[in-house]
């Protein structure tokens, strides 16, 4: 009898979960819920006063462990404040070879570049893998997750910070 | 490491350099290549096994196939680059990899670690601990009732529980299998808003998931015939040949580099291990299931009382150069949920490592197959390689 | 001639629909049992399903191994399927509604049922794959021991000892015995029902349990534990887990079916199902009263009781399959030679001894 009870034990194991709600997620047919600090994709940001926030400092470029950024820098004349400025005429980031590894927003000194919370959206082909900087900066209304370099420097600093802050996307 | 522990030679070694030219067998000898893609989900591993009728006589492993040179990138990146490139070593456990190479890091640069970065590191190890042995629990019933059986339902059910665990991760770094949350100086994200609640009620729901799968599979009897007795490690052996971890407290032995060299916040916290003394297959599931328990009763223990500071040890990272150690080496010994992971930097000054090594517990595990795979039929290799958990992507690096 | 033969095409087109189906719901509730989902996209709640792998499996390329016996590896596939369906010739599935009332049914079924393992050794052997060889050695040696047709299950069994205990006779692996063992434990079994009701054609047998006196029930004893070890051995011979060594151990590695692709490989999986629900509705007419409840005695009442219970049988058969691990084959050897045989040998003589009592015995 000792034999056949656990057997039974198992059965019962089993049966159970018929009851249990199934948990499979209905992907794509239904919307998945994300945590506030997922990060996926990319998106390059405009300043407040209408301007490109990215300076062409190349330090994203320089950290990418896979070497995904290319930035072409260049100095102008800044339209809305007059002065003479670093931009970036060219930029681009292939998501294909990306490890979604943060660093390139952790060391951005103004925070051009942030993460957005959404994935980029499956494609066909290469191209749709690969991030313009057209395609970054139309990625801007695209939520955000909520790390990007200067908070990640708040929350790094010497002095004591309070317990868990809490962290909201900013729209 | 304490002195070696002088227990009886349980059973007749196998020899792994028998000459198969010279063997008198039953019947003729068949090699037979367990080939590098085999559906034993541990990775790509190839065992060359020379069969006489259904018993194996020799096995070798042969290693490699997922050789990515990780070590050899490591020379070309910088300190702070290196992080999110060895947490696809033991791709299973991310938050154990980073954080040897890190504290390896940290020794070399001789920088103090918050307390409450090593609260929330220790925290992430333990609950790491407890998905990367749901992960094994699943995959081993999967290795032992097939595709289309009791092993998969087995496998859901761990994956399910699994799955919880990889949320709430989501919700503090933001990925679900790659953290990158380990930084030279601290951790890179803080805890969120209401993650303690969260993390107490993950807990609990896992920790009453895990009497199921003991009906399913501890008294079972076709389990307990398949495990017991099968792939026995005497204690000896696995000391000579390096094994740490679950393999090792199975054969028991009672060491645990939690206990014997604390790091992170594992000498505020009584850890109580895990031990068995068969050291067979049976006795290292026991093992692992009970340190899932145990994690998940320190990880418990633990949130309550993180306590409030700064997540960051040093000035912030925010050039690709900002860590600069002295020229020097550094050795940090971690337990990850395979045994002993040992992240090991030499430093020339520079910005970049002179030579980084992480010692691979799973490679040690595989050096015991061919003293274990002898003498058992092909049923048994399976299983008995599948209660080593060997993961291939930190064993080939 | 003509109705038997027009009734067997019926039948047996009805049962593929019915396996085809039958899979789409162990899909569906193994899915539920495993926390998921099963299929759902493919028509509503996936009912298209089978239709669509069929196709599937039809649009796909037909390879065969250059070097494979040509024979052998075609032939395979297509008698997996013939020797599964065979079965059903004789089953009654309702008073009078069966294809062929043989009066030997149960040697017939028998017979039939170790026929299942002539399409796995030509599938090992004929596929040229040392995977495929390792799972079919034990299906070479057993069907050189099963040369000669055997009537009688003590003699086989006999037999059977006599050729194992010679070592090095044979290239006899540890797994030959099991097949061996299992398919002398159905036979042994099956002598059960034919002694309680003294006739081998299945017709008789149901009618002999008819009124409610269902042989796994009524004499208590002897017939449960009959029943039990021919649900095991059924479950061993099918192939079907926790006794699946032959195709999966063969999974961690590769399988008899390794080399097959497309309609072949779907001959292979449709023949399994087929053996599984013939085996459930052969256990329901020795055992369980086939087509015997209460009601009325028309036939389509029957037929609906028949196919209830046989439905009934197979779901418990999948909810043990998608429970258990896998028993390794030397284990397996032991749980017959140790268990199985003797406790059917028991029970034969027990069921003797009553129904030797009943005809009055000691009078």
């Amino acid at each position: 009898m000792s034999l056949w009870l656990p057997m039974l034990d198992a059965l019962r194991a089993t049966v159970r979960n018929l009851g249990r709600k199934p948990i499979t997620a209905m992907h794509p047919f239904e919307p998945r819920t994300r945590a506030p600090r997922y990060r996926q994709t990319f998106a390059l940001l405009h300043e407040q006063n209408g301007d490109e926030a990215c300076i062409g400092c190349k330090k994203c470029e320089k950290v990418c462990p896979s070497e995904v950024i290319v930035v072409a820098a260049a100095k102008r004349e800044s339209p809305a404040t007059g002065k003479k400025r670093g931009y970036a005429d060219d930029f681009t980031l292939d998501l294909q070879a990306c490890i979604v590894c943060e660093l390139c927003v952790q060391v951005c000194p103004v925070d051009a570049i942030v993460m957005c919370r959404v994935p980029n959206e499956p494609g066909f082909e290469r191209e749709d893998l690969f991030l313009t900087m057209k395609r970054l900066y139309a990625n801007e209304t695209l939520p955000r997750a909520p790390a990007i370099g200067s908070t990640m420097i708040a929350s790094h600093a010497q002095a004591p910070a309070p317990a868990a802050p809490a962290e909201e996307p900013t729209p | 490491m304490s002195a070696l522990v002088q227990t009886p030679v349980i059973g007749v070694r196998a020899d792994p350099y028998l000459d198969i030219e010279t063997y008198e067998g039953q019947g003729d000898v068949m090699v037979l290549n367990m080939g590098p893609q085999h559906p034993s989900t541990h990775g790509v591993l190839r065992l060359k096994l020379w069969l006489d009728g259904e018993v194996v006589v020799k096995a070798v492993p042969y290693l490699g196939y997922l050789h990515r040179g990780v070590e050899k990138l490591l020379e070309k990146l910088t300190y702070v680059q290196s992080t999110p490139i060895v947490d696809k070593n033991d791709y299973v456990s991310s938050m154990t990899n980073e954080l040897a190479l890190v504290m390896a890091f940290e020794k070399l640069e001789g920088c103090e670690i918050p307390r409450r970065a090593r609260y929330i590191r220790t925290i992430c190890a333990e609950m790491q601990r407890v998905a990367s042995h749901l992960l094994w629990l699943g995959t081993f019933s999967l290795d032992m009732g097939g595709a289309l059986g009791g092993g998969t339902t087995a496998f859901m059910y761990c994956l399910r529980e699994r799955e919880l665990i990889l949320d709430l991760f989501e919700e503090l770094s933001g990925a679900r299998f790659h953290y990158h949350m380990m930084q030279v100086g601290g951790v890179r994200h803080d805890l969120p808003q209401g993650w303690d609640a969260r993390l107490k009620s993950v807990a609990a729901a896992i920790g009453a998931r895990i009497p199921e799968y003991e009906s399913m599979l501890s008294e079972n009897p076709i389990f307990r015939a398949r495990t017991r007795g099968v792939g026995r490690i005497d204690a000896l052996l696995a000391q000579e040949l390096g094994i740490s971890g679950p393999n090792l407290r199975a054969c028991g032995v009672d060491f645990d580099l939690r206990k014997a060299q604390p790091y992170a916040a594992y000498d505020e916290i009584e850890v109580r291990t895990a031990l068995a003394y068969e050291g067979d297959v049976y006795a290292r599931y026991q093992v692992r299931l009970a340190e899932m328990r145990e994690s998940l009763r320190i990880a418990t223990a633990l949130i309550d009382g993180v306590p409030a500071g700064p997540i960051m040890g040093r000035k912030p990272i925010e050039t690709v150069n900002a860590v600069k150690p002295p020229a020097g080496e550094a050795y940090v010994a971690i337990d990850s949920p395979r045994g002993e992971l040992g992240g090991w930097v030499v430093s020339d000054g520079s910005t970049k490592p002179y030579r980084c090594k992480l010692r691979p517990p799973s490679y040690h595990a595989l050096s015991a197959l061919p003293y274990l795979l002898p003498g058992t039929t092909i049923p048994d290799v399976v299983v008995i390689l599948g209660s080593l958990d060997p993961i291939m992507g930190e064993a080939d690096r | 001639m003509l109705h038997a033969l027009i009734l067997g095409i019926v039948i047996a087109s009805a049962l593929l629909g019915v396996t085809s189906y039958y899979i789409w719901f162990e899909r569906k509730f193994a899915g539920r049992m495993q926390s998921r989902v099963g299929p759902e996209h493919v028509g509503w709640k996936g009912l298209l399903q089978p239709i669509a792998d069929a196709f599937k499996l039809l649009i796909k390329e037909d390879i065969t191994p250059r070097t494979a016996d040509r024979v052998l590896f075609n032939l395979a596939p297509l008698l997996a399927v013939f020797v599964a369906l065979l079965t059903l010739a004789v089953l009654p599935l309702a008073s009078g509604l069966v294809i062929a009332d043989l009066d030997v049914g149960v040697l017939f079924v028998l017979a039939a049922g170790a026929m299942t393992v002539v399409p796995t050794w030509m599938a090992g052997w004929g596929s040229n794959n040392k995977y495929a060889l390792l799972g079919g050695m034990r299906a070479i040696a057993q069907s050189v021991a099963y040369g000669v047709p055997l009537v009688l299950a003590a003699l086989e069994g006999i037999a059977i000892a006599f050729f194992a205990l010679r070592p090095g006779s044979f290239p006899y692996q540890l797994q030959d015995h099991v097949f061996i063992l299992l398919t002398a434990g159905v036979v042994v079994m099956a002598l059960v029902p034919v002694i309680l009701s003294g006739s081998m054609n299945l017709s008789k047998i149901v009618a002999a349990q008819a009124g409610g006196h269902w042989f796994a029930f009524w004499p208590p004893g002897p017939g449960l534990a009959g029943g039990l070890i021919f649900v095991l051995a059924t479950l061993a011979e099918g192939n079907r887990i926790p006794f699946d060594i032959p195709e999966a151990e063969s999974e961690l590695v590769s399988g008899i079916s390794t080399e097959y692709t497309g309609m072949k490989f779907g001959m292979f999986y449709l023949g399994e199902y087929v053996h599984s629900l013939i085996g459930s509705a052969l256990f329901v007419t020795l055992f369980l009263g086939g087509y015997d409840g209460p009601g009325p005695n028309v036939m389509a009442l029957q037929l609906c009781w028949f196919l209830l219970k046989t439905a009934l049988v197979s779901v418990v058969l999948l909810w043990a399959r998608w429970t258990y691990v896998r028993v390794r084959s030397d284990q397996l050897m032991t749980l017959c030679w140790k268990y199985l045989l003797p406790s059917g040998l028991a029970v034969v003589v027990v069921s003797a001894l009553w129904a030797w009592w009943r005809e009055g015995g000691l009078s």
